[in-house]
């Protein structure tokens, strides 16, 4: 792992498109975790996945909240956590300082705060207990008004909540109707108007509603009059009751979180102009992004405490030792051959500040909008449509960086949603992919993007959209080093074809069947140390490995055979080196037939290159 | 060509500075900015030796020590060269600058060069470069190339020539003559009118000098400074890497199991620019400036000079201790200079002191190593399966594409993976396999395909998402809506319709690349974009920069040239086929009717980024908005009208400290005490925000505009400026102003605002009165004064400050109106009765 030293000078010189995301990670997100504690809530039942052992909606619904706070620690290592309860008895503490005065029956189990060892380690105590435990602990009390909820959602999260953070309420409940009989329209309207109290200050309440098989959960018995249930005019994240509200069974609460524990936040929201004359509004989200081990910190130890150090870069003159301000900064070309005063070689070594000499008035160097001009070629954020292809043309090999996916945005384009909607049914339809200049920021480069078409996929919770994958330059496509080899014959790729065919995954490539290793296997000793808990390697279990059981099983015998026969095989053809063949080793850029290009005019073409010296 | 060793390399440059070099001729620039075409006049020289420039700053730019070059120039009136020293002869033959690597010096003495009086032999100058060259690399195996560019009008000694080409055969040497206005069939220039002696010395260099030398090549100028300015596609090879292909347990069952010794190398790498340094200029000390000053009185010549120094990163290391000490300082708080509160507070830390860790939460866990054991790995790809095809998700490729090949050195390797190659190829599959680069290293995921040369078969690796790097978020349908009743919709302006979908369809056939490149000699239209033609623009255009200002003193007297247009020729869809398609484009215009909205409140944010607008933001659909008569759909939905927040603890208390106190907890006081936030805005400091202080603010702050309005509760007057500047939707801007007055005057603790009120109904009424929306000014004020005096609660006070104010917030008067130009019903005594 590169000193953290490196890592802050390849941000600030290498790529300055990395910084922008600094911005969203500075922004932090706030869950408050608001659990139902009713009776129905804290039954214990048979834990249908491990046997023998007992659990509750309660007991899974703290579980899952422990578990997020886990992934928290890697996901959002800035985020603020808290828990919640309703529907029980118990009361607070008189010890602990509660700003406000909570409604009766709720309690404040874990104010929302960061995410810290203790805290979890506390939840985990307490699930230690089991569900039964859970009975004593948070005995139920009768229903309380589903407004009295909300209100304490809102004064929970004004006490626990920086105010420039994203607010979010988890509502895990299983009771479809809490309010039912005389009244009820009053409790109704009681809870919509709290209800969007808590939006006005900008906090989504994500409900999460559990059924089970004897209790199915119905959102229209209550709930989608009080979370106004409005997908006309909600805009996915101004609020309302979310669009693919969550009703599930408890064993997939987490799977179910998982969708929502990052808050969705675009990365860029730029026009995209199909034609002259037509543009709509789309906004762009990394759906695929290295999640990678968080760098070290460096602290200082006080004795009682660590406490981190602060990093300031600062860039000087070192002739002068002066800080520069940031923004007298102008750029150019390495000052070593720049120099015209004396030899360079000596000043570099005396560690003096290479210099650029020049007369008054005059300006050797760029400035930073100057800068940013040859970057971007004068483009303005946005995607401009070039043409469409068929799919088969959007190579495996064109491929340098992840994909981004972008959704219309009907906001900054009214229509936007119908047209990108056309073009996606019509792309699907056609089969083809489209090419885009795109500039997703301001200071970002000019890349053309392969756009692929994404159909909606209900059961798979795949989105209508576009993935957009940025496709390489001629500048990052390498030539083949090697030009010929050793071709097997047709018994030998018949062989191996019979043990391929015993291996094959029909389901494809399924991210979430492999969690990286080497991070998890990171954040676990992280966990134990913060913990204070003795870490034992050998539990560790890494899902990426071949399951070489079943790999000998299913193909061992026909690999066995492939050998065999590998070593037998006298028939492999061997492609000599063809003299001459200096065309192939020209133009020999990627994978494709190379012939192609030289179709047309290679000599001339070839000619010329070679005058280049 | 093939990818040669970088560097090691010594190019003999021979310039030709004799009289006939000095002709002027027109030379094209690039057209203006206007599409003008422009030329610049210069010598023959002048425009020779931008060739020889192009290839040094090359040199410059890549920077390596071992790639140099001498400069010999021949035509000049005096000699000066090691064998004319040494022996005699070889005249008008000069070493002008001695082999080396070149700098920005090499390009300014190139500069300094004139046409002479006289005239020089090219292959002198042949054999004076060549010998030292020789001379210099004596028995190195560097690369030599001798490069000659001439107008070939000077006399040449046409015999004996023989032993020079052959010398340079001996020598290995790459020559390359670039001639001045050469013939060039293939380029398709012919000079007429061509001097005899230029007609003999041409064709002697191309016809037989040059055929005679292994690997020569001769080149018209013009045609050679178009192919050099080309941008410039590095043909780099990546080294292969040693690694195994494992199949099974190698271990503990090796008979079943299969170990391919493999090799690996990048397919795509990306490029990245050279960064440039940054550099500022660096103030005269005092003993400089005097130094200047004596240095003046001394000499009049002197002349000043101003110098950028480069810039070096210094990190340093610091505590903050501020955390804890404002706890204990709490009440004794003083202004202060927060720079200096700032440095007070922190404590610098050598580097030495510090220890490595990571945060837990809020957590610190020392590791003082700065990482946790590593997962033990094996270096080595393990396959874990296969996949069909149509399985692969082309968005989850994740990076660089690698090459996997059977060991070349290996025959059984390079069967055993063409075996499965085939057999992959054959069946439709692709492979699913861990990787681990060395041992120790972090395992990366990826899906291997296979690819089929005519000569050697490979897999092609691309690296796939973990679990962890998929991020899943959900959207609401694109094609299912349903409305309040849960009923499915068909149709709705959110959903294209029949003819949209149609019209769609003619425009994605319209515009097909495949036939939309260039006419191949069969005149069958070619596809259009191909990755291996195409430059990143950036990286080239940065390139061109750090050229041009690396031999430039000025960029304000010789400014960057513009990019060269092959940058920018995926910029734009092909005009061909957009001309062709516009009968599609225009019907796609006309039916989809996109409309923009215009963007209400400016959220300038300081680092000028195009950020995603705040997810908070409110929907605004101008198409539908709720003030027209007709009603739609979506109009049903608009959000109900503010109500008073439910915020506990009114007590009626109406004075501004305990309002704040009460609402503000733990937010800092406002800094503008003269307006305070209602509880519709309870986070915003203030609302005479100047546009550069509180943007950061401002991206908190819901706008509180409603569904369809132009102006917001939180900010109305900004909003509504903003508005009018663009001059667009004046009178919406005036409607929305009024209704959005009436809601803050009459909503709850009104009287915090009541001064910015009457801020915004002076605006309202001056731009009322400007632009011709007299009537809705003098029917909004009897409106809000029988709301706030008639109405419960009502807002008396609020009136009666209005009153206060008097005539320049009353209704507008015939008279008044007639003065700008409109008309009015009020006469001037009615307006004053008005108020009373």
């Amino acid at each position: 792992m590169a000193p953290y030293d490196d890592w802050n000078k390849y941000d600030n010189e290498e790529d300055e498109e990395l910084q922008d995301d600094s911005f969203f990670d500075a922004k932090k997100d706030v869950i408050l975790v608001c659990i139902d504690c009713s009776s129905s809530m804290l039954q214990v039942r048979d834990d249908p996945e491990n046997e023998g052992e007992k659990t509750s909606h309660l007991f899974a619904a703290l579980n899952t909240a422990m578990q997020l706070q886990k992934r928290k620690v890697i996901t959002g290592p800035n985020d603020s956590f808290g828990i919640f309860l309703f529907n029980t008895s118990r009361k607070a503490d008189s010890s602990r300082t509660q700003v406000s005065e909570l409604k009766q029956n709720t309690f404040l189990y874990q104010p929302p705060g960061p995410i810290s060892a203790p805290t979890i380690q506390q939840l985990i105590e307490l699930l230690n207990g089991g569900p039964e435990g859970l009975l004593e602990e948070f005995p139920p009390s009768n229903q309380v008004p589903l407004a009295d909820v909300f209100t304490g959602c809102n004064w929970v999260i004004r006490d626990g909540a920086p105010k420039t953070a994203t607010k979010r309420v988890f509502l895990i409940t299983d009771e479809d109707n809490p309010h039912p009989g005389r009244g009820s329209e009053q409790m109704i309207t009681a809870a919509k108007n709290v209800f969007d109290d808590l939006l006005k200050l900008g906090v989504m309440v994500e409900p999460f509603f559990i059924q089970t098989d004897d209790k199915t959960f119905n959102v229209n018995q209550f709930y989608s009059s009080v979370m106004q249930h409005t997908p006309l005019d909600d805009e996915d994240e101004d609020g309302g009751l979310n669009e693919a509200v969550s009703i599930a069974r408890i064993e997939d609460l987490l799977a179910q979180m998982k969708f929502r524990e990052i808050t969705k936040r675009a990365l860029f929201s730029v026009p995209f102009e199909l034609a002259k004359g037509l543009t709509i509004g789309v906004k762009g989200y990394g759906l695929v992004t290295e999640q990678k081990k968080g760098e070290y910190k460096y602290f200082v130890d006080l004795g009682d405490r660590l406490e981190p150090a602060v990093i300031k870069t600062t860039l000087l003159d070192e002739d002068r030792q002066a800080e520069i301000d940031k923004s007298t900064y102008v750029y150019g070309m390495a000052a070593v051959g720049a120099n015209t005063s004396t030899n360079d070689d000596d000043i570099e070594e005396e560690g003096i500040a290479p210099t650029k000499i020049v007369k008054p008035g005059q300006r050797p160097f760029y400035t930073p909008e100057e800068m940013k001009s040859f970057r971007t070629l004068g483009l303005e954020p946005g995607f401009k449509l070039l043409g469409f292809k068929p799919r088969k043309e959007l190579k495996f090999e064109d491929n340098v960086k992840h994909s981004l996916f972008i959704y219309p945005d009907e906001n900054t384009y009214s229509g936007s949603k119908r047209t990108f909607t056309a073009l996606l049914k019509s792309m699907a339809k056609k089969k083809v992919i489209a090419l885009a200049l795109g500039l997703v920021r301001r200071n970002a480069t000019p890349t053309i993007y392969a756009v692929l078409p994404q159909e909606e996929d209900r059961e798979e919770m795949e989105p209508g959209g576009f993935h957009i994958i940025p496709m390489p330059f001629a500048d990052d496509i390498r030539s083949a080093p090697v030009e010929e080899g050793f071709i097997a014959s047709d018994e030998l790729k018949d062989a191996a074809r019979q043990w391929i065919n015993k291996m094959t995954i029909k389901s494809g490539y399924v991210p979430d069947s492999y969690p990286n290793p080497a991070l998890a296997y990171h954040y676990e000793q992280l966990e134990a140390s913060a913990f204070q808990e003795p870490y034992d390697a050998d539990e560790f279990e890494d899902l990426t490995e071949p399951n070489v059981d079943m790999i000998h099983k299913k193909a061992g015998p026909l690999l066995k055979q492939w050998k065999l026969d590998l070593l037998d095989d006298h028939s492999a053809t061997y492609v000599s080196p063809i003299t001459g063949s200096k065309r192939k080793a020209d133009a020999a850029v990627d994978v494709r037939d190379v012939m192609s290009k030289f179709k047309a005019g290679a000599l001339s073409k070839f000619k010329v290159d070679e005058l280049k010296v | 060509m093939p990818a040669e060793r970088a560097g090691y390399t010594v190019t003999m440059f021979l310039v030709d500075v004799s009289k006939s070099m000095g002709a002027i001729r027109s030379v094209p620039l690039p057209p203006g900015p206007n599409g003008e075409e422009r030329s610049a006049k210069m010598t023959h020289l002048q425009h020779a030796l931008q060739y020889v420039k192009f290839k040094i700053q090359t040199m410059i730019y890549e920077g390596r020590k071992t790639d140099q070059c001498g400069i010999t120039i021949f035509g000049t009136e005096g000699t000066d060269n090691q064998i004319n020293a040494a022996n005699g002869g070889y005249e008008h033959v000069t070493e002008y600058i001695p082999i080396a690597q070149p700098t920005a010096v090499t390009l300014k003495k190139l500069d300094q060069l004139e046409p002479s009086d006289d005239y020089g032999d090219p292959i002198d100058a042949i054999i004076v470069g060549v010998e030292s060259q020789n001379k210099y690399l004596g028995k190195k195996t560097w690369t030599r190339k001798v490069v000659l560019v001439t107008d070939g009008e000077g006399p040449i000694e046409l015999e004996d020539w023989e032993a020079t080409a052959q010398k340079m055969n001996e020598l290995n040497i790459g020559f390359t003559v670039v001639g001045v206005d050469f013939d060039d069939e293939d380029y398709g220039y012919i000079q007429k009118e061509k001097l005899h002696i230029k007609r003999v010395n041409e064709e002697f260099l191309v016809k037989e000098f040059v055929p005679a030398i292994n690997g020569a090549i001769a080149g018209n100028l013009d045609r050679v400074i178009e192919q050099v300015s080309l941008p410039d596609v590095k043909l780099s090879r990546s080294t292969l890497m040693k690694s195994v292909l494992r199949i099974g347990d190698v271990d503990a069952r090796a008979e079943e199991a299969m170990e391919i010794l493999i090799k690996t190398s990048k397919c795509t790498a990306f490029s990245r620019p050279k960064a440039f340094k940054k550099f500022a200029y660096r103030p005269k000390t005092a003993e400089e400036l005097e130094a200047e000053q004596r240095a003046m009185e001394a000499n009049e010549n002197f002349e000043k000079t101003v110098t950028f120094a480069q810039l070096k990163a210094r990190t340093e290391y610091f505590i903050d201790l501020r955390a804890h000490k404002e706890e204990e300082e709490e009440d004794i708080k003083v202004e202060e200079n927060e720079d200096e509160d700032e440095r007070r507070s922190l404590d610098k830390v050598e580097k030495e002191q510090l220890i490595k860790g990571f945060k837990y939460g809020t957590s610190y866990v020392p590791c003082p190593e700065g990482q946790f054991q590593r997962l033990p790995t094996k270096q080595g790809i393990d396959l874990i399966g296969f996949i069909p095809e149509k399985k692969f998700r082309r968005e989850f490729s994740m990076g660089e594409i690698q090459y996997i090949w059977g060991n070349p050195d290996n025959a059984s390797a390079q069967c055993a993976l063409s075996s499965m190659v085939q057999a992959m190829y054959e069946k439709g599959v692709l492979a699913v396999a861990r990787w681990v680069t060395a041992d120790g290293r972090d395992p990366k995921m990826g899906i291997m395909s296979p690819a089929l040369f005519e000569q050697v078969h490979c897999l092609l690796w691309a690296p796939m998402p973990f679990a962890d790097d998929v991020r899943k978020y959900t959207f609401p349908s694109l094609t299912e809506l349903t409305n309040k009743k849960g009923e499915t919709l068909t149709e709705h302006p959110y959903l294209p319709t029949e003819e949209q979908l149609e019209a769609m369809d003619e425009f994605v056939d319209a515009m097909d690349l495949m036939v939309a490149g260039d006419k191949d000699e069969e005149g069958n239209r070619a596809e259009w974009f191909d990755p291996r033609d195409s430059y990143n623009p950036s990286f080239h255009r940065l390139k061109q920069a750090m050229f041009h200002c690396a031999i430039v003193a000025d960029l304000d007297t010789n400014p960057l040239p513009p990019p060269n247009p092959e940058l920018l020729k995926y910029f734009n869809p092909p005009r061909k086929m957009v001309k062709k398609a516009q009968g599609a484009i225009d019907n796609c215009v006309k039916v989809l009717n996109v409309k923009h909205v215009p963007k209400m409140a400016k959220v300038a944010r300081k680092d000028g980024h195009s950020h995603a607008q705040d997810d908070d933001d409110e929907p605004l659909l101008l198409d539908r908005k709720p003030s027209t008569s007709k009603p739609s759909q979506a109009q049903s939905q608009v959000k109900i009208e503010p109500k008073p927040a439910s915020i506990p603890a009114d007590d009626g208390s109406e004075t501004e400290d305990s309002d704040t106190e009460m609402l503000l907890d733990k937010v800092e006081p406002p800094r503008k005490p003269n307006v305070l936030p209602t509880p519709a805005r309870s986070l915003s400091p203030s609302s005479n925000r100047n546009d550069n202080d509180d943007d950061d603010n401002a991206m908190d702050v819901d706008p509180q505009r409603d569904f369809g309005r132009l102006i917001g509760r939180s900010y109305p007057l900004n909003d509504f400026k903003d508005n009018l500047k663009r001059g667009d939707l004046v009178s919406k801007a005036v409607e929305d102003m009024c209704v959005v007055i009436k809601e803050i005057v009459l909503a709850p603790f009104a009287s915090r605002r009541s001064k910015e009120m009457l801020e915004c109904m002076t605006e309202l009424r001056d731009v009322c009165l400007k632009e011709d929306e007299i009537d809705a000014w003098n029917a909004f004020l009897p409106d809000i004064k029988s709301k706030c005096l008639h109405s419960t609660p009502g807002n008396k006070e609020f009136w009666s400050e209005v009153q206060g104010t008097g005539r320049p917030l009353g209704l507008i008067s015939d008279k008044e109106a007639k003065e700008c130009g409109g008309s009015s019903e009020i006469t001037e005594a009615e307006a004053t009765k008005f108020l009373k």
